[in-house]
């Protein structure tokens, strides 16, 4: 049931993500919902259920968009795994690490995606990637954080799933 | 270690996955799927839209106030061009017929308009969906404008949808030039959300400068001639040394697309 729960929310993120987020880019600029969700998620869990959200929400994203199947799985893998780490190792239950966690793993997760896409021959200087989207987005993904993080703890808590 | 083989299996089989899934393979299923999607997007879409206008609407009407004062100053200025312009063109009307010389004047285009109903999920790519495919007439590689410039061109066309495969998608290239020194190069883009472009391949003596205009060379035959792609805002040299790149910002504004042009064929 609660796997059931997450999927949903990974496919209304998705959903909102095509569509309304592009309403609230700052100068092109917007968050990566499906980031920001499996992220917190990593980080409220393990790294290894990080990993495993991260790789599903990433895998159901490429499935949508229907090309390059499994470029958002790994990057998102990539980040769900390392704020699962970084949730076994700080406090979670302080709002500014949640974010800065954010901000690092979306980072990671968004050079990854970079060096994929090297890998598929498609060539983007490094300081405009750096500058124009990795660090942007992660900024702007991470500022989600104090507005969303709360009732996401408390949603999983509730559950009994984690005791916050 | 029986759990890091798993993963190293796990992500060979992805990168193969990722590799043999590029959109020069497309799959047909992912057609289908976005006809089946369409309703949803385009209601999604207008919901987005409408929560946009109804909280920018203070700033914007502030904004519009200031703007349609220096419009109306700008309209009395573009008018008096527009008289002299109209001297030139009758001017060459009759000295191009004077020497039976004969071309497709730019904007001469018959068009099939279209509305954006969805754009690229994430920030690297720079696609947007239209709620037009093959039975309205539209097919592969044709050239997507908006009144301000160069948008892109079609990248996949379905029964009821299309896909725009934009300028400042980094799998991008068009043929220009520079206006004022028709100086050519390739204008590639950087990032889909970054809402740039650059223009590569530009000899280190050529003459290049902030604000001058980049239009279509109508080599390559995708995009006709003469379409405005954007104005040149910054100079790099490259590292080889022998080339310099122009940033250049789009004159259509990518990131906010609503309606599209899509070139259906050039009159003649």
């Amino acid at each position: 049931m609660h796997s059931l729960i997450l999927l949903l929310l990974a496919v209304i993120a998705l959903i909102l993500q095509t569509t309304v987020v592009n309403f609230i880019a700052v100068n092109g600029v917007k968050p990566d919902l499906v980031m920001f969700f499996i992220i917190i998620f990593g980080f409220l869990r393990n790294a290894g259920e990080g990993a495993f959200w991260g790789f599903s929400a990433g895998l159901l994203e490429d499935l949508f968009v229907g090309n390059y199947i499994g470029l958002n799985a790994i990057s998102k893998l990539t980040a769900g795994y390392l704020a699962g780490l970084a949730g076994s190792k700080f406090y979670r239950e302080n709002r500014l690490i949640a974010a800065v966690v954010t901000l690092l793993a979306s980072i990671a997760g968004l050079v990854v995606y970079y060096l994929l896409l090297l890998y598929l021959n498609i060539f983007i200087p490094f300081f405009y990637a750096f500058l124009r989207v990795i660090l942007p987005v992660s900024i702007y993904t991470a500022c989600l954080v104090p507005l969303l993080y709360k009732r996401f703890a408390v949603f999983e808590t509730r559950r009994g799933f984690y005791d916050l | 270690m029986k759990r890091l083989f798993f993963l190293s299996i796990l992500i060979v089989f992805v990168l193969v996955s990722i590799r043999f899934t590029s959109p020069e393979k497309a799959i047909p299923v992912k057609e289908n799927l976005k006809d089946v999607f369409l309703p949803v997007q385009i209601g999604l879409a207008s919901l987005g839209r409408q929560v946009y206008e109804w909280v920018s609407a203070p700033v914007l009407f502030y904004r519009t106030a200031r703007h349609s004062r220096e419009l109306e100053q700008e309209v009395a200025e573009l008018e008096s061009r527009i008289t002299q312009l109209t001297e030139v063109k009758l001017e060459n009307e009759r000295l191009s017929r004077l020497l039976g010389y004969s071309q497709s004047a730019a904007g001469q285009y018959e068009f099939i308009t279209a509305s954006v109903v969805g754009r690229d999920l994430g920030s690297w790519f720079g696609t947007v969906t239209l709620n037009k495919g093959t039975n309205s007439g539209i097919k592969k590689d044709m050239a997507v404008l908006t009144p301000d410039g160069l948008v892109g061109r079609i990248m996949f066309v379905s029964d009821y949808t299309s896909e725009v495969l934009l300028i400042t998608d980094p799998r991008s290239g068009v043929s220009t030039l520079i206006q004022e020194s028709r100086t050519p190069g390739i204008v590639e883009g950087i990032a889909g959300d970054s809402g740039l472009v650059r223009m590569i391949h530009l000899p280190s003596d050529a003459l290049v400068d902030e604000g001058q205009t980049v239009v279509t060379s109508g080599l390559g035959s995708i995009f006709p001639k003469s379409i405005p792609v954007g104005r040149v805002i910054a100079i790099r040299r490259e590292s080889a040394g022998l080339f310099k790149s122009a940033e250049l910002r789009p004159f259509a504004d990518l990131n906010r697309l609503e309606e599209v042009l899509v070139i259906k064929r050039v009159l003649p």
